[in-house]
C-alpha cells in the first residue's frame, strides 16, 4: 500500500530525513518509535503533503501512486489520513460541519453521492460513541477550548467518521489517561481489516499492549536504524534508546 | 437642484437658510459657514490621509429624489418613529438643543446639518425596554446624493436594538449620513450597522452616553467603492461602557475606512474596541480608532484591538489603534495585527479532504464572524451572517458547515 524508498527531506535547508525506506502491506500496522527530535513528525507530514518539506531524493508511491504530486486533499481523499501531534483549534468553524464538508468532499472525489443531514449525524452519534467523544464537543468549533486528550479523541474520532486506508497516527496516545488511550487504541482497532494499513508514531510500548503492531521500526536520527517485531518496542522500553544508538555508532 | 460635486455645491450653500425653525437655521448657518471657510478635506487633511478623498469630493452627483430612508420592521411597542421634517414643522421647538448635540459638525457631516430635507427620529421613552429589533434601510435606488439623517433617543434604563442597512447596487451615488444616538442613564442601546452599498458612502455616527448605559455598536461592511466611517462615543456619564466593534471586507479596488473615537470624560467608564479586517484584490483597509482619556476620566478601563488578514499582494492595509491619556489610574490596551491565513489551521483543514480554496473561505468567513458573533440578537446575528455568506466564495457550503 505504502512504499517509501530512499525518502530525504529537508526544512529550511536543513536535512532532517536521511534516506527513509518503509514498505507497509495492506492489513498491516507498522509503529515508529525515536527519540525526540528524530523526525518521525517530519516523515508524517511529508506522506500529509505539509508545505515547507523538500524532498530532495527518493520516492513515495501509495496504491501505485506517485504520493508527493498530490495535493493534501486529494491524498485525504485517496485514504489518507493524518493524526497530528499537536492538533490545531480552529475558532469559528464548526468541528461536525466541517467535517461533513471534508467527508462529502471525499466522497464527491470517489464518485459517491453527498451524505445527507440525517444520515451523517447517525454516523457522527456511532463514531463519537466509539471514541467517547461528548456530543457537546462534535459541536464546538475545532478543537478550541479542548482539552489535549479531548482533541486526541477528536482525532480518532475524525479517523473513524473517514475511513481512511492509511491512517498515520502521530503520537495520539500522548497525553491520553489510561482509560482514555484504551478508547483511543479501541478506535484504532476497530478500524483495522485487510484493506488497510496504519504508522503508528509513539513513545510508549503501552501503546503498542493494545494496538499490537506487526512491525516496530527505530527512527534515529533521519534514519531507520533497526527494524522488528512487537518485542523490539519491549526492549526499547526497559533498555532505552542507547544500546541501539551504541548498536550503529560503534 | 443641479447635478453637482460636493466642492462645487459647498460654494453655493447660503449664508442663511430660509425654512424650518430658527435653531434649526442656525445650526444649518453655522455647519455652512464651517464648510466654507474649512472646506472639504483633502489628502492633506491628517484624519483623511489614507482616504482617496478626491474622489468624493470632485464626483458630479444628480440630487436624489428624496433620502430614502424607511423603517423596514414593524415598531415594537413604546417605540415611535417619526419623520424629522414632519416634527420640525408640527413641534418646531421639540428637538432644539436635542439634534446635533456633538457641537457644530464639520466636513461632510456639515454637508449633511446643512442639506438634510428629512430623516427620523426614532425615540424609545424612560423605562421602556424593547426586545424586538427596529430595522431601518437606506436604499439608493440610482445614482443620486442623498443625505441621510437619524436621530435616535433612549431614556433613562430604555433598551433598543436598531439595524440599519445601506444597500443599493448603484456605483455612481453618494450617501451621505449622519446617525446621532443620545443614549440616557442606564439605557441599553445595541446598534448593528450594515453596508451592502455598492456607491460611495462618508458616514458619521455620534454617540452621547450618560451614567451606567450602554452602548454597542457592530458594523459590518461588505466592500463598497469608497466607504468611510467614523463612530464616535462620548462616554459622558460615570459607569458607562462602550462597545464598538467592525468587520470589513474587501476586494477588487474597494476602499474602506473605518475611524472610531472615543472619548472618556467621566470616571468609571469602560470601553472595549475589536475591528477585524480582510483585504484582498487590489482593495485597500484602513483602520484608525482612538480612545482619548480625560483628565477626571479615573478608572477607565479601554481597550483597542484591530486585526487583519492581508490576502493578495496588491491589497493594502493601514491600522493606527491609539491612546491619548491624560488621567494616571487607569488600564488600557491597544494592539494592531496584520498577517495572513493561518497556515496549520489551511493545512489541517485540507489534510481533512477539505479543498483548498473552500478551506481558505471557511477561515475567511470564521476570522470575521467571529465579530457577528458578539451581537446578542440571534435573529440579528443570522442577518449579518447571511449578507456576510453572500459576499464570500463557497458561500453556500460555508453556510452548510457553519
Ligand atoms: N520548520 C522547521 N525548521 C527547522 N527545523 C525544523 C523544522 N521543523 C522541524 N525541524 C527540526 O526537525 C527535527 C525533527 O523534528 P520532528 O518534529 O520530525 O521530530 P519528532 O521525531 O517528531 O520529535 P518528537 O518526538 O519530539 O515529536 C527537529 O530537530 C526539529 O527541530
Ligand atoms: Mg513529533
Amino acid at each position: 500500500m505504502l512504499k517509501i524508498e530512499d525518502l530525504h527531506v529537508e526544512v529550511d535547508g536543513k536535512t532532517i530525513l536521511k534516506g527513509i525506506t518503509l514498505d507497509i502491506a495492506a492489513g498491516e500496522v507498522h509503529a515508529i518509535m525515536g527519540p525526540n527530535g528524530s523526525g518521525k513528525s517530519t516523515l508524517a507530514y511529508v506522506l500529509a503533503g505539509r508545505e515547507g518539506y523538500e524532498v530532495t531524493k527518493g520516492s513515495v508511491t501509495y496504491k501505485g501512486q506517485n504520493l508527493l504530486e498530490m495535493e493534501p486533499e486529494i491524498r485525504a481523499a485517496e485514504g489518507v489520513f493524518l493524526g497530528f501531534q499537536y492538533p490545531v483549534a480552529i475558532p469559528g468553524v464548526s468541528n461536525i460541519y466541517f467535517l461533513k464538508a471534508a467527508l462529502n468532499a471525499i466522497r464527491k472525489h470517489r464518485g459517491q453521492d453527498p451524505l445527507d443531514a440525517i444520515d451523517f449525524m447517525k454516523l457522527s452519534k456511532e463514531k463519537a460513541g466509539l471514541v467517547q467523544l461528548p456530543d457537546q464537543l462534535t459541536k464546538r468549533s475545532v478543537n478550541d477550548g479542548f482539552s489535549g486528550g479531548e482533541k486526541k479523541r477528536n482525532e480518532i474520532y475524525q479517523m473513524a467518521m473517514l475511513e481512511p486506508s492509511l491512517a498515520i497516527l502521530d503520537e495520539t496516545d500522548s497525553g491520553l489517561d489510561i482509560d482514555a488511550l484504551k478508547v483511543v487504541a479501541e478506535g484504532v482497532n476497530a478500524l483495522r481489516g485487510p484493506e488497510r494499513a496504519m504508522l503508528v508514531i509513539t513513545h510508549y510500548q503501552r501503546l503498542l499492549d493494545y494496538i499490537v503492531p506487526d512491525v516496530v521500526h527505530v527512527l534515529i536520527d533521519g534514519r531507520i536504524v533497526r527494524t522488528g517485531d512487537k518485542n523490539l518496542a519491549k526492549q526499547l522500553e526497559r533498555d532505552g534508546y542507547s544500546e541501539v544508538r551504541d548498536a550503529i555508532q560503534p | 437642484m443641479t447635478d453637482s460635486s460636493p466642492k462645487t455645491l459647498i460654494q453655493s450653500l447660503p449664508s442663511s437658510f430660509e425654512a424650518g425653525p430658527e435653531w434649526l437655521r442656525l445650526l444649518r448657518g453655522r455647519a455652512a459657514d464651517a464648510l466654507r471657510a474649512g472646506g472639504l478635506p483633502t489628502k492633506k487633511t491628517e484624519a483623511w490621509r489614507f482616504t482617496p478623498v478626491r474622489s468624493v469630493v470632485e464626483a458630479v452627483f444628480s440630487p436624489a429624489e428624496g433620502d430614502a430612508l424607511s423603517v423596514v420592521s414593524a415598531l415594537p411597542e413604546g417605540v415611535t418613529a417619526r419623520s424629522l421634517r414632519e416634527v420640525l414643522e408640527s413641534e418646531p421647538g421639540l428637538l432644539d438643543g436635542r439634534l446635533d448635540f456633538a457641537g457644530t459638525p464639520e466636513h461632510f457631516a456639515a454637508l449633511n446639518t446643512a442639506l438634510f430635507t428629512d430623516g427620523l427620529w426614532i425615540d424609545v421613552p424612560d423605562g421602556t425596554a424593547v426586545d424586538t429589533p427596529v430595522e431601518i434601510t437606506h436604499a439608493i435606488g440610482r445614482a443620486g446624493v442623498s443625505y441621510p439623517r437619524v436621530f435616535v433617543t433612549a431614556g433613562e434604563s430604555a433598551e433598543l436594538t436598531l439595524i440599519e442597512t445601506y444597500q443599493g447596487e448603484t456605483v455612481g451615488g453618494l450617501t451621505n449620513s449622519v446617525v446621532e444616538l443620545d443614549v440616557g442613564r442606564n439605557a441599553k442601546v445595541s446598534h448593528v450597522r450594515i453596508h451592502e452599498n455598492a456607491g460611495m458612502q462618508v458616514g458619521r455616527v455620534d454617540v452621547r452616553q450618560a451614567a451606567d448605559s450602554v452602548y454597542r455598536s457592530t458594523v459590518i461592511t461588505l466592500g463598497g467603492a469608497l466607504l468611510r466611517l467614523d463612530v464616535r462615543s462620548l462616554l459622558d456619564g460615570k459607569g458607562a461602557e462602550c462597545q464598538l466593534d467592525g468587520a470589513y471586507l474587501v476586494e477588487g479596488e474597494d476602499h474602506v475606512d473605518h475611524h472610531t473615537r472615543v472619548d472618556h470624560r467621566a470616571p468609571h467608564c469602560r470601553s472595549n474596541q475589536t475591528y477585524r479586517g480582510i483585504a484582498s484584490g487590489k482593495g485597500t483597509a484602513v483602520f484608525d480608532g482612538i480612545v482619548i482619556v480625560h483628565r477626571d476620566a479615573q478608572k477607565t478601563e479601554a481597550h483597542q484591538e484591530n486585526r487583519n488578514l492581508l490576502l493578495s499582494d496588491t491589497a493594502t492595509i493601514h491600522t493606527k489603534p491609539h491612546l491619548e491619556i491624560d488621567a494616571d489610574d487607569v488600564v488600557c490596551s491597544h494592539g494592531a495585527t496584520v498577517g495572513a491565513l493561518d497556515e496549520d489551521q489551511l493545512f489541517y483543514l485540507r489534510a481533512r479532504g477539505i479543498p483548498a480554496d473552500l478551506a481558505h473561505a471557511m477561515l475567511t468567513y470564521a476570522f470575521l464572524e467571529s465579530i457577528i458573533d458578539r451581537v446578542g440578537h440571534e435573529p440579528t446575528r443570522t442577518r449579518m451572517r447571511e449578507a456576510l455568506i453572500a459576499r464570500i466564495p463557497h458561500g453556500d457550503e460555508i453556510r452548510e458547515v457553519t
